[in-house]
């Protein structure tokens, strides 16, 4: 559908929106309750990324490092400094889990996790995860794979009331929880892996710092294979289905590329009635359906005449893209941090996989930005409007609990989009008319 | 001023051995053994290795790009893979007046992948250089090593070389893998290769007898700028910093200042004596928190200029400053008065902070001291007086402290927030100074400000509050 570009062909990134997958482990460890996520690097590996996801979510967050220096660099394998680090958690604190990945320092010098791993009888689930390969996306589905293949037992009987849920990687909490309740309409119980709706959904919780508060708990992991479906929510994340389905080959898999705007939520809630065996929607969805809409059309005047550049993780794009086109908003240009198989897949007249450099070239091409903070300065630069989503954001508060997907935070999107699209007119034409009285001054 | 640079920290010393083969690397060993640095005499080296699982803070990457990033002149390109810096750049609240386009706010990665781990990054790292030069036509690049290239053995330095003699652009090498140590460490590295490769390369058009450098003023939030102007009205010339509101011409000429000014940076101790040594620069420490020691810090320049007017006109000005201040503090006098605060920050945080309380009239009646050195805790005791706790363990004692003294303002990082939640009283985070400056005689009337706002928030009563329905 889009043209995709898919190597920048530039020796360095410039103003980059790209994370590391030892990154997005790390999200996904943080959403198993009660697990220290264990880096297996330098100590400023797992510090640059605490302090990134402290900023975003503005909640303390539990990560702990190997601190591997140049002595250990040189002369340890690995089993110095992983058994070492465990040793001193677990003198403070006793983890459910430890969730222990690489990082490019520890994948260069060719550690054997693995190995060491085996030696270690606490509760521990190891990933390779370098961070000169992949991004935030890949790092959270490896990961998740590695819960699901390293604790799941495997089974043969279904429980036909379970269902496992993955996300990717860019669904904020908020968003999890209210797909986990729209499944769960529907007479489902819900296990979503990883879950991030309870550990890092802005809740005030005492010694949050310690351990991740919250989460898919480990004994819940270890009993997935009894679930009557899995489903996957986007594309990074449809791996996952198989990895689960290898425990138990009677579950079956449903994979949505995203659950947003109108036809994406109408697919999953269509498969839902089918599934469940029912024939009437809950009451609350069908008026989320009208509300959402009456959105579409109260929104589609600004957000068609606007062109939009998105920039974000893969899923993200293609979710956002879908939302927006519905109501005739014109993706002009869509900037991916990696590249991925659903990059052709978005509604977009052009996707590269690029930086915020690409996108200042290319400022012709579009009207308003959506994405990380980054794109704030960048609008300003290029005087037009920026609407923040996608990691990082140090610019705004509340974003785990912004909700753009399904019926309901389709509306909310649309409404925010649309009425940021219209104060960037407004902002527009009162710069012209000043410009004018300028003029007629001089 | 970057307080998180002032902590002192070791690091182990094989790399120096090791690695350090080619001239333009830095001798850690060295670097960890400062001798200007007073702990250093009943030290060992290498003791205080990070500990696995228990360690937190930044690198000697992150430290390198504090102490360098403020240089918006430059352009900042670290060799290495995301995580060394896609949530790090655009996070530095050093604001410039530098007219050109902004670089601190600019990332630069190599991005390092698969292929550059296998075959070497070298051609690309050149080739990144050139992209630089040609489309931000920068003053410098700063070309920051990180573990990966480190272990993979990038000869960062020759291309370096290479690319400063194609360009006419000084590529400056700066070898802070984060594997080397942590944030302090790599503050050190940063003036080991501005003190090679840049400082002394260029001559500034003119002198005066008032030539002074301020080295690890990172101008964050602003602080510079705070009393600034302060030291021009005296006619004293800031005749370069390093790095805040730097620019790259100016450390070129920084072998020329009569006076090197730390300001509350002792891991630039090293930069300073070898600039004595090297080129005769005395050098001075001071910080500007609060009004005591901003006055004081002021003055202290004064003096180690040794100008007997000069003197004469500091005393004059910080009269002045003082009184006004003294004025403008008056509506809050009566807020502060018998209010009592509990801090829990580090380092020289644990005076220096204090310090500026006292200046507002609220009394200190503990301070964590848990990762200050023997120094701090003596200055400490000296500001804070006998009768005022020094908190080993700060959290788990500053509960009880709270009770014990009938504390009204817990001041800490926003861990604690929950401790002062639980007791109901206010609190406010100390790292807010990573937003808001309340350096110099100013920046009182700025914390000032936010400990009204904090003492009169009812959020902190409230949020804990039991539901009706709760027993």
């Amino acid at each position: 559908m889009a043209e995709v570009r898919r190597k920048s062909g530039k020796p360095l990134q410039v103003n980059p929106h790209k994370l590391s997958q030892p990154m997005g482990a790390t999200l996904a460890f943080l959403g198993v309750d009660r697990c220290m996520p264990l880096m297996h690097g330098a100590q400023g590996c797992a510090s640059f990324t605490k302090v990134m996801f402290t900023r975003h979510f503005c909640e303390p967050i539990a990560l702990q490092t190997t601190a591997v220096n140049d002595v250990i660099a040189v002369l340890d394998g690995g089993d110095y400094s992983i058994v070492e680090s465990i040793k001193n958690i677990r003198d403070k604190l006793i983890p459910e889990l430890i969730g222990l990945y690489t990082t490019g320092l520890t994948e260069t010098k060719g550690d054997d996790i693995r190995g060491v791993a085996s030696k270690i009888d606490v509760p521990l689930v190891y990933v390779n995860t370098p961070d000169f390969k992949g991004g935030l996306e890949s790092g959270w589905t490896l990961t998740t794979q590695a819960l699901i293949d390293q604790l799941t037992a495997p089974g043969d009987r279904i429980d036909a009331q379970k269902l496992v849920l993955v996300p990717h990687v860019s669904m904020q909490p908020i968003e999890v929880e209210k797909l986990r309740e729209l499944i769960e309409a529907f007479g489902f119980k819900v296990v979503a892996v990883p879950d991030l709706s309870s550990s890092l959904d802005n809740h005030l919780g005492e010694k949050q710092a310690s351990l991740s508060s919250g989460g898919v708990t480990v004994a819940e992991l270890e009993q997935l294979a009894d679930a009557a479906f899995v489903i996957t929510v986007g594309a990074s994340v449809k791996p996952v289905g198989a990895t689960l389905q290898a425990k138990n080959p009677a579950i079956q898999h449903r994979h949505f590329n995203h659950v947003s705007g109108l036809v994406g939520t109408d697919e999953l809630v269509a498969w839902l009635l089918e599934v469940s065996g029912r024939d009437t929607l809950p009451a609350v969805v069908e008026r989320w359906r009208k509300r959402l809409q009456d959105a579409m059309l109260d929104s589609h005047f600004s957000i068609g005449q606007t062109r939009f550049l998105l920039v974000a993780e893969p899923d993200h794009l293609a979710a956002m893209a879908a939302s927006l086109r519905e109501v005739g908003g014109k993706v002009t240009l869509a900037i991916a941090t990696v590249d991925s198989p659903i990059l052709t897949d978005i509604e977009a007249d052009q996707v590269i996989v690029g930086d915020l450099e690409d996108a200042e070239n290319m400022r012709d091409a579009y009207d308003m930005i959506i994405g990380n903070f980054h794109t704030e300065a960048l609008a300003h630069r290029l005087e037009k409007k920026a609407v923040m989503r996608g990691f990082p954001n140090y610019e705004e508060i509340g974003g785990a609990l912004k909700h753009d997907v399904l019926y309901e935070g389709g509306a909310y999107f649309l409404f925010e989009i649309a009425n940021a699209a219209e104060r960037m007119r407004e902002a527009q034409v009162h710069r012209e008319r000043e410009q004018i009285k300028r003029q007629r001054i001089a | 001023m970057d307080f998180d640079q002032c902590l002192s920290d070791s690091v182990p010393t094989l790399y120096e051995g090791n690695l350090s083969l080619v001239s333009s690397k830095p001798n850690i060993k060295e670097l960890l053994v400062e001798s200007a640095c007073e702990h250093n005499k009943d030290k060992k080296g290498s003791c205080n290795a990070p500990k696995p699982g228990a360690t937190t803070g930044g690198c000697a990457l992150d430290g390198a790009q504090i102490a360098l990033f403020p240089f918006a002149d430059a352009a900042h390109l670290v060799h290495g893979p995301m995580s060394c810096v896609g949530g790090a750049w655009e996070t530095r609240l050093t604001p410039t007046s530098w007219s050109g386009r902004d670089l601190t706010q600019t990332g630069f990665a190599t991005d390092i992948n698969n292929n550059d781990v296998v075959f070497g990054g070298e051609k690309k790292l050149a080739a990144a250089i050139n992209h630089i030069v040609a489309n931000y036509a920068p003053e410098a690049v700063f070309v920051y090593s990180t573990c990966v290239p480190a272990m993979t053995g990038d000869d960062i330095d020759a291309v370096c070389k290479q690319m400063s003699e194609k360009h006419g652009t000084p590529c400056v090498p700066v070898h802070a893998p984060g594997f080397v140590g942590a944030k302090n460490l790599g503050s050190r590295i940063a003036g080991e290769a501005v003190l090679r490769h840049l400082i002394g390369t260029k001559e500034p058009e003119y002198t005066t007898p008032f030539d002074i450098n301020l080295i690890g003023e990172h101008n964050n939030t602003g602080e510079l700028w705070r009393y600034r102007h302060l030291l021009e009205e005296l006619g004293i010339r800031v005749l370069s910093t390093f790095s805040g509101d730097g620019r790259i011409s100016e450390i070129r000429t920084a072998h020329r200042a009569k006076l090197n000014v730390i300001v509350c940076a002792k891991s630039l101790v090293s930069m300073t004596r070898k600039m004595q040594e090297q080129y005769g620069i005395p050098w001075i420490s001071c910080s500007f928190y609060g009004k005591t020691d901003t006055s004081a810090s002021i003055l202290a320049i004064a003096e180690a200029l040794g100008d007997a007017d000069l003197i004469e006109r500091t005393r004059a000005l910080i009269a002045r400053e003082e009184a006004r201040l003294e004025e403008q503090l008056m509506p809050y006098r009566a807020i502060f008065a018998g209010k009592k605060a509990v801090l829990n920050t580090g380092g020289n945080k644990a005076w220096s902070i204090a310090s500026a309380l006292q200046d507002l009239g609220i009394e200190v009646v503990a301070t964590s001291v848990r990762k200050s050195t023997e120094a701090d805790k003596a200055k400490a005791r000296e500001y804070l007086g006998e009768n005022a706790i020094l908190m080993t363990e700060p959290a788990s004692q500053q509960a009880k402290v709270i009770d014990d003294t009938g504390a009204h303002l817990l001041l800490a990082g926003g861990r604690s927030l929950y401790t002062a939640i639980k007791k109901r009283i206010a609190f406010t985070d100390v790292n807010q100074e990573k937003k808001k400056s309340y350096g110099g005689y100013d920046g009182l009337l700025v914390l000032a400000e936010d400990l009204k706002n904090s003492l009169q928030n009812p959020v902190f009563e409230l949020v804990e509050r039991k539901a009706p329905w709760q027993k």
